[in-house]
C-alpha cells in the first residue's frame, strides 16, 4: 500500500512540473502575469508530492518491504536501521529517485527565494528547473522505478547492502554530490534564462552567484568525503583513483570552481559575460555527462552501478536535448552580448582569465582521459586503459602555471597595474617561499626530488602571497586588527579557498612523495618499525556486529619507547552477501596518519598485515573543508542572505584609493 | 578576451559541434559492451574441478560426470535463509523432472583459523534440513575452499546454473529460485533444451 502511494505520488509530482515547465515558460514567452504567477506554486506541489514518494521508499525500506525489487536487492532485515534509511540510495533506482528529490528541493527552494526577481526571469528559471524536473521523473518512473513489486513471489530476505556502502561517510557521500549536481542545475537554469529574456547583465550573475557557490561547496564537500571513504574504508591507502565515477564528480567541480570566478568578475566588472554563461552550461552538463557515464555502463569502472543501455539511451536523449538545446541558444543568442569593460595584460581580469582557461583545460584533460578509452575503442583502434600515470603528469603540468598565477592574482587589482610596484613584492614574496620551502624540506627529509620541492614550493607561494595580501590590506590606512575586522566575509573566503587549496597541494605533494608502505608476516608479539614508530602485533580477537563476524588485529604502536596508540585492524565477513571487508584502522594526526589493514591469515598463527606511514594526508581533507568554508563565508555575507533586493553597491572595507578593487574571490 | 563581441557567431557554436561530436561516441559506447570480458562464465564450459560429495565419504565429482544431461547447479548452504525458502520449490521442480545438483557452500571457513572441518556436524545439519524442506539434489558437491565457486563467479548464495550436456553454462542467475524466475528465465531455454514440457 505504501509504495504504491509513493509511486503515485511521484506520478502527481511528474504531472505538477511538466505544468511547471509549460505555464511559466509560456506566460513569460507570451507576457502573460497569470500563467508565470502560477510557478511558485507549482514548484513548491512538486517538491510536497516527490517527498512524500521518497518517504514512501524510506519507509518500505525500514519495515523490510521485500515485495519491491529495490529493498529486496539493496536491504535486509539484519540491517541497522540506520543502513535501512542509507539502502534507499545506495542501489541505482532509489539513487535516481533521490536525486529527484533533491531537484525538486532545488527548484522549491529558488521559487521561495526568488521573489524579488522580475516576473519573467523567475518564471523562466523555474520553467527550466521545471523541464530537468520532468526528464529526471519521467527517467525514475520509466526506466528505474524504486517502486517496483515482486508479487505475488517475493523473498523473505533482502541481498543486504553492498558492505563497503555501510560506513558513516557513505551515508552522506552520495547525497552531497548530487546535492552538487543538483545545485548546479539552478546556475544552468539562471544561465538559460537570462539567454532567454536577452539580458545578461550582471543582475543574474549576481542572482546565480549564491546558488552556484552552495552547489560548489556540496561538491567540494562530496568530493572531499569521497576520497577519505576510499581512503579509510578500501584498505589500501589510496585517496584519489582517477576512476571515471571519480572523474565524473571532479570535471563539475572544476568547471563550478572556474563559474564562481568568473561569475565574481562579471558582477564586480561586467567581462566575461558569454564566457561565464557559458560555464553555467558546462557546468551542468558536465553534471549530466557525469550521471550518464555512470549511470550508463558505456565505461568500466569499479564503482560499476548498472548497465542497462535502455537507461544509457534515454540520459543519453534527454543529454542531447538539455545541452545541445542550449548550446544552441547560446550560439544563438551570446553573440549578441558584449563585454564592455576593459582591461589591460596585468590585471585581475587577465589572471582570472587565465584561472579560468586553466581550469577548463583541466577539465578537457580529464574529460579527455575518461572518454578516450571510448573514443579509441570506436574507432577500431582497440582498447586502451588510460590510468593513473596519464592524470597525474598532466596535473603536474597544470599546477604550475595555475599555483603561480593564484598567488599572484589576489595581488593584482581591477582593471591595470603597474608592473614596477608589483615586482618588488613578487620577489619577496617569492625569495622568503624558496627559502621556507627549503628549509622545511631538507630538514626533514633526507632526499628531496625536484617535483616534491616544486609543488610545496608552490603551496608555500600561495600561503606566503595571501597572508601577505591580507596584511597590506589591513594595514593600509589602519592597524592590522582593525583592518582585518573590517574585511568582508567574500574577502575571507577567497583567503579560506585559497589557503584550502595550498593546504591540498602539500599534502598531495608530501604524501606522493613521502608515503611508506610495508607488507609484513607478523606473529602475535612480533614488532616491526617504520619511520621511528614501532608496531607491534599483540594478537588477534574475534569481533561480532550487527550483520558481520570477524577478526580485528590489535596492534600496539610506540614511538621513542612511548606508547602511541592502540589500533584494531579488522576484516570483516558479511553475513547476508557473504562478502569480506577490509576496515583499515588508523591514528590519525596533523603531521601523519599511521595506517594498519589487516590481510589474510597465514600458516601457523601468523598473518599478513600492511602498514603505512603517510605523512600530511590529513591536510588534503583539511584542504577541502577549508575550501568548503570558503563557500559558507560568501554564503552568509549578508548581500546573499535572504532575498536582498537591490545590488548593492559593495562596501569593501579599506579602500578609499581603489574603490573597485574590492576583495573578492579571484 | 575582451574581443568576443567581435567574434563571428561561427565561435559560439563551437561548444555545440564538439557536444555534438561527442554525443556520436557516447551514443556507440551504449552497444558496445566494456565489461564483455568479465562477464563470467556464460556461453564458456564448466571450470575444471575435483571435490567431494557432501554427504558420502570417499566419493569425489569432476566436470565430467556432469556431461551428457541438462541439469541446474545450485549453489546453497544450510546458513542461508533465502536457501531455505527455496528449497521447497527447488523440490517441487525435481518432481518436475528438473535434474539439479547442489553446490555446497561453506560460509567463512578458514582452513588455518577454525582448525578441522567437523564435516559429520554438517552432514547431520543438510540431513535435518532437507527433511524438512525436501531433498531437491541428485548429489551434492562439497566446495569447501571455494574454488569451484570462485571459478563459476558465485558471489553469494543462493545462485543457480544452466548447464547443458555438452557443460556449456547458459544461465546464471543470483537470487532465489520461484515460479516467477523460473518462468522468465529458465523455463524457456529448458524447455529448448529438454523439449519437455515443464
Amino acid at each position: 500500500m505504501i509504495p504504491e502511494l509513493g509511486y503515485i505520488s511521484l506520478t502527481i509530482a511528474l504531472g505538477l512540473s511538466i505544468l511547471l515547465c509549460i505555464y511559466p515558460l509560456w506566460g513569460a514567452y507570451t507576457n502573460n502575469l497569470r500563467l508565470m504567477r502560477a510557478a511558485p506554486a507549482l514548484a513548491i506541489g512538486q517538491c510536497v508530492f516527490v517527498f512524500i514518494s521518497y518517504a514512501a521508499l524510506v519507509y518500505a525500506s525500514l519495515t523490510d518491504d521485500f515485495t519491491l525489487v529495490y529493498v529486496a536487492s539493496n536491504s535486509s532485515s539484519s540491517l541497522p536501521w540506520y543502513y535501512k534509511i542509507t539502502s534507499t540510495w545506495g542501489g541505482h533506482e532509489g539513487a535516481m529517485l533521490l536525486w529527484v528529490v533533491m531537484q525538486a528541493g532545488w527548484t522549491a527552494l529558488v521559487s521561495i527565494s526568488s521573489k524579488s526577481l522580475p516576473w519573467p526571469l523567475r518564471a523562466r528559471v523555474l520553467g527550466v528547473l521545471g523541464f530537468l524536473g520532468v526528464g529526471f521523473m519521467f527517467y525514475t518512473l520509466l526506466m528505474s522505478s524504486p517502486f517496483e513489486s515482486l508479487l505475488p513471489y517475493y523473498p523473505v530476505e533482502g541481498h543486504d547492502l553492498n558492505p563497503l556502502l555501510q560506513d558513516p561517510g557513505m551515508i552522506i557521500h552520495p547525497p552531497l554530490l548530487y546535492m552538487g549536481y543538483v545545485g548546479l542545475s539552478v546556475s544552468f537554469s539562471f544561465a538559460i534564462a537570462a539567454l532567454l529574456t536577452g539580458k545578461l547583465d550582471n543582475t543574474w550573475a549576481k542572482w546565480s552567484r549564491p546558488w552556484t557557490i552552495s552547489a560548489w561547496l556540496f561538491l567540494t564537500l562530496g568530493i572531499a568525503l569521497g576520497s577519505w571513504w576510499a581512503y579509510s574504508e578500501l584498505g589500501w591507502g589510496g585517496w584519489w583513483f582517477w576512476d571515471p565515477v571519480e572523474n565524473a564528480s571532479l570535471m563539475p567541480w572544476l568547471i563550478a570552481t572556474a563559474l564562481l570566478h568568473s561569475l565574481a568578475a562579471t558582477e564586480k566588472r561586467g567581462v566575461f559575460k558569454s564566457w561565464t554563461v557559458l560555464l553555467a552550461i558546462a557546468g551542468f552538463s558536465f553534471s549530466l555527462l557525469g550521471t550518464f557515464i555512470v549511470r550508463s555502463g558505456v565505461l568500466v569502472s569499479v564503482h560499476a552501478f548498472t548497465t542497462d543501455p535502455g537507461r544509457g539511451m534515454f540520459i543519453l536523449g534527454f543529454l542531447a536535448i538539455v545541452v545541445g538545446g542550449s548550446l544552441a541558444l547560446y550560439a544563438m543568442r551570446a553573440s549578441a552580448v558584449s563585454s564592455p569593460g576593459r582591461y589591460r595584460l596585468f590585471s585581475r581580469e587577465v589572471a582570472l582569465w587565465l584561472n579560468n582557461i586553466l581550469l577548463c583545460v583541466a577539465t578537457l584533460i580529464v574529460l579527455l582521459g575518461t572518454l578516450l578509452p571510448l573514443v579509441h575503442k570506436e574507432l577500431g583502434m582497440g582498447s586502451i586503459s588510460i590510468g593513473e600515470p596519464f592524470f597525474n603528469e598532466m596535473f603536474s603540468y597544470l599546477l604550475v602555471p595555475f599555483a603561480f598565477a593564484l598567488g599572484v592574482a589576489p595581488l593584482l587589482r581591477w582593471k591595470q597595474n603597474k608592473f614596477n610596484a608589483l615586482k618588488n613584492k613578487l620577489l619577496l614574496i617569492g625569495l622568503l617561499s624558496i627559502v621556507i620551502t627549503a628549509s622545511w624540506l631538507y630538514s626533514s627529509y633526507d632526499v628531496v626530488s625536484s617535483m616534491t620541492f616544486i609543488a610545496v614550493l608552490l603551496a608555500v607561494w600561495v600561503t606566503i602571497s595571501t597572508i601577505f595580501d591580507v596584511v597590506e590590506r589591513a594595514t593600509k590606512q589602519t592597524s592590522l586588527i582593525v583592518g582585518l575586522k573590517q574585511f568582508t566575509n567574500s574577502y575571507w573566503a577567497m583567503v579560506s579557498g585559497h589557503f584550502g587549496f595550498a593546504c591540498v597541494v602539500m599534502s598531495v605533494a608530501l604524501t606522493s612523495a613521502y608515503s611508506v608502505e610495508r607488507d609484513v608476516r607478523m606473529m602475535p608479539g612480533e614488532t616491526v618499525t617504520l619511520n621511528e614508530y614501532v608496531y607491534r602485533f599483540d594478537g588477534i580477537k574475534e569481533i561480532v556486529g550487527a550483520n558481520y563476524t570477524g577478526h580485528a588485529a590489535m596492534v600496539s604502536i610506540h614511538k621513542e619507547g612511548e606508547k602511541v596508540t592502540k589500533l584494531y585492524a579488522e576484516k570483516r565477513l558479511y553475513n547476508v552477501g557473504m562478502q569480506f571487508m577490509t576496515e583499515a584502522a588508523i591514528d590519525a594526526s596533523l603531521g601523519r596518519d599511521l595506517y594498519v589493514a589487516l590481510g589474510e591469515q597465514l600458516n601457523n598463527g601468523a598473518w599478513a598485515l600492511r602498514i603505512y606511514h603517510k605523512p600530511y594526508i590529513r591536510w588534503m581533507w583539511l584542504g577541502g573543508l577549508i575550501m568548503s568554508f570558503a563557500g559558507l563565508l560568501i554564503l552568509l555575507d549578508k548581500r546573499y542572505r535572504g532575498t536582498s533586493k537591490v545590488p548593492q553597491k559593495h562596501k569593501d572595507s579599506n579602500n578609499a584609493s581603489q574603490p573597485v578593487a574590492s576583495g573578492e574571490v579571484s | 578576451m575582451s574581443g568576443e563581441n567581435k567574434n563571428s557567431k561561427l565561435m559560439f557554436a563551437v561548444p555545440l559541434i564538439i557536444f555534438f561530436l561527442l554525443c556520436i561516441f557516447l551514443f556507440k559506447g551504449l552497444f558496445s559492451n566494456p565489461r564483455e570480458l568479465q562477464t563470467g562464465r556464460l556461453g564458456q564450459e564448466m571450470p575444471a574441478f575435483n571435490l567431494p560429495d557432501l554427504m558420502q565419504e570417499n566419493k569425489n565429482w569432476s566436470e565430467k560426470d556432469l556431461l551428457g544431461k541438462v541439469y541446474l547447479i545450485n549453489v546453497w548452504g544450510t546458513w542461508c535463509p533465502t536457501c531455505l525458502v527455496e528449497l521447497p520449490y527447488l523440490t517441487k521442480l525435481r518432481e518436475r523432472g528438473v535434474e539439479i545438483i547442489g553446490l555446497y557452500l561453506e560460509q567463512g571457513y578458514d582452513p588455518d583459523f577454525d582448525g578441522e572441518f567437523n564435516i559429520q556436524a554438517l552432514r547431520d545439519e543438510v540431513s535435518q534440513m532437507l527433511a524438512r524442506t525436501g531433498n531437491p539434489y541428485q548429489y551434492n558437491i562439497f566446495d569447501l575452499n571455494r574454488s569451484l565457486a570462485f571459478d563459476l563467479g558465485v558471489s553469494g548464495a543462493p545462485e543457480t546454473f544452466l548447464v547443458d550436456s555438452k557443460g556449456v553454462i547458459l544461465l546464471h542467475h543470483t537470487g532465489d529460485l520461484n515460479e516467477r524466475t523460473w518462468r522468465a528465465k529458465f523455463a524457456p531455454k529448458f524447455t529448448e533444451l529438454k523439449e519437455v514440457k515443464l
